[in-house]
């Protein structure tokens, strides 16, 4: 394919095809805004779908992929980068699609991932917060969560409970229900 | 029996009775005698009133909110209680709080409580407002709304049906002409227990010092 070529040529990257829609590439986290504005104005890859990121916390990497779209072919590119995740920085790409600002804000609040150049108020979706940023794996939220919000006690088996409720409240158990009984 | 509540199966009475202490000490209206005998009569007919004419203040959050429009339509046409919308906070008598409350809502929904007129009751939707629901473990929702508003009925499911919720609203009129719903004054006279729960959760406080609104 004409677009797998080009980017060996060009950047010396192996794509894969993944299937007939979609195509996978890898690159160097130095490569991407290049590779993107290249996909954008030689290929026709005008729109940004999406961006996401995962934390590898084995791999002490985080792993971003930006996902562009052709409207013409019906195509999609899949391109993958790592950062290392002890000093996550990555290239801000606002400049080539305007909506990218919204996702390198939540990733800045979410992970902690720093954009240098981002023009964007530092609090997002949360508010005050000041916990190590929630969504990398090394966050505990259930810990966090049963620490700071006040819990209910509750039941901790499994018994059925309905005789007991029946005869608290004196309501009866209707017809269509009896048969669920456990015994 | 050790003093740890309700370990094995469902709790008896006198352990709920301990746990509603021990956990929510404040705003249980349940108690107040006010049965038509010991009722003033005023007091009876502006009950009666109020239970037939609930305005709910339109605002919804969580997943509770998509029951609302079925709760209120043709099918199950719920102003035939008297219930219906009311477009401001200052109009509403009764907020519904439809689902699990991230601490950015809660600090919305304290402020719009609080802008509510007296009477004022409180009705918390779904087992997320109950004990945190499904988001028991997440970093950014409350478990237990009571500790932050006084609650009038709670409606269990997930999310409960439009029937569950218009028996919701059934137990409520109940409690107004019993004169057991409607906790702002309580709310008034318990804040600085309220203030204190709230503020552990919501770090960037900005309200006004004192009960101005
Ligand atoms: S109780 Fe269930 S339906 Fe209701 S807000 Fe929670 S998760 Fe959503």
């Amino acid at each position: 394919m004409d677009l797998i070529h080009n980017l060996k040529e060009v950047f010396e990257i192996d794509a894969k095809i993944k299937n007939d829609f979609q195509i996978e590439v890898e690159a160097k986290k130095e490569l991407v805004s290049s590779i993107l504005l290249y996909l954008k104005n030689q290929h026709g890859f005008i729109h940004l779908d999406h961006m996401s990121c995962v934390d590898w916390i084995e791999d002490e990497v985080f792993e971003l992929v930006y996902i562009v779209w052709n409207p013409n072919t019906k195509k999609t590119v899949l391109l993958h980068t790592k950062i290392d995740r002890n000093k996550p920085e990555m290239e801000n790409i606002d400049t080539i699609w305007d909506q990218a600002n919204t996702y390198e804000r939540e990733f800045r609040e979410m992970y902690g991932i720093e954009f240098p150049g981002l023009v964007a108020e530092r609090e997002f979706i949360l508010e005050g917060w000041t916990e190590m940023p929630p969504m990398r794996r090394d966050f505990d939220t259930k810990k966090y969560a049963e620490e700071t919000y006040a819990t209910r006690p509750g039941r901790e088996n499994a018994e059925d409970v309905r005789e007991k409720i029946i005869k608290r409240t004196g309501e009866e158990i209707p017809d269509f229900a009896k048969k669920y009984s456990r015994d | 029996m050790s003093n740890k509540i309700n370990t094995i199966g469902i709790p008896s009475e006198e352990e709920i009775k301990k746990a509603q202490i021990d956990f929510s000490p404040r705003c249980t209206a349940a108690g107040r005698v006010n049965d038509k005998e010991t009722q003033k009569m005023v007091e009876y007919i502006l009950n009666f009133a109020r239970k037939h004419s609930l305005f709910v203040l339109a605002y919804g959050t969580g997943c509770g909110a998509i029951e609302i429009p079925a709760t209120m339509t043709s099918r199950y046409d719920a102003e035939r209680f008297g219930i219906r919308g009311a477009a401001t906070p200052r109009q509403a008598d009764v907020l519904l709080i439809t689902g699990y409350l991230s601490t950015k809502t809660l600090k919305r929904v304290i402020r719009v409580y609080e802008q509510m007129q007296d009477p004022k009751y409180v009705i918390a939707f779904g087992s997320c407002t109950i004990n945190g629901g499904m988001y028991f473990d997440s970093y950014n929702t409350i478990k237990a709304l009571d500790r932050y508003l006084p609650v009038d009925v709670y409606i269990a499911g997930c999310m409960p049906r439009p029937e569950s919720v218009i028996k919701g609203f059934i137990k409520l009129q109940e409690l107004i002409q019993n004169g057991n719903a409607g906790n702002g004054e309580c709310y008034r006279d318990n804040l600085d227990w309220y203030r204190t729960n709230q503020q552990k959760i919501i770090k960037n406080w900005d309200f006004p010092d004192e009960y101005n609104w």
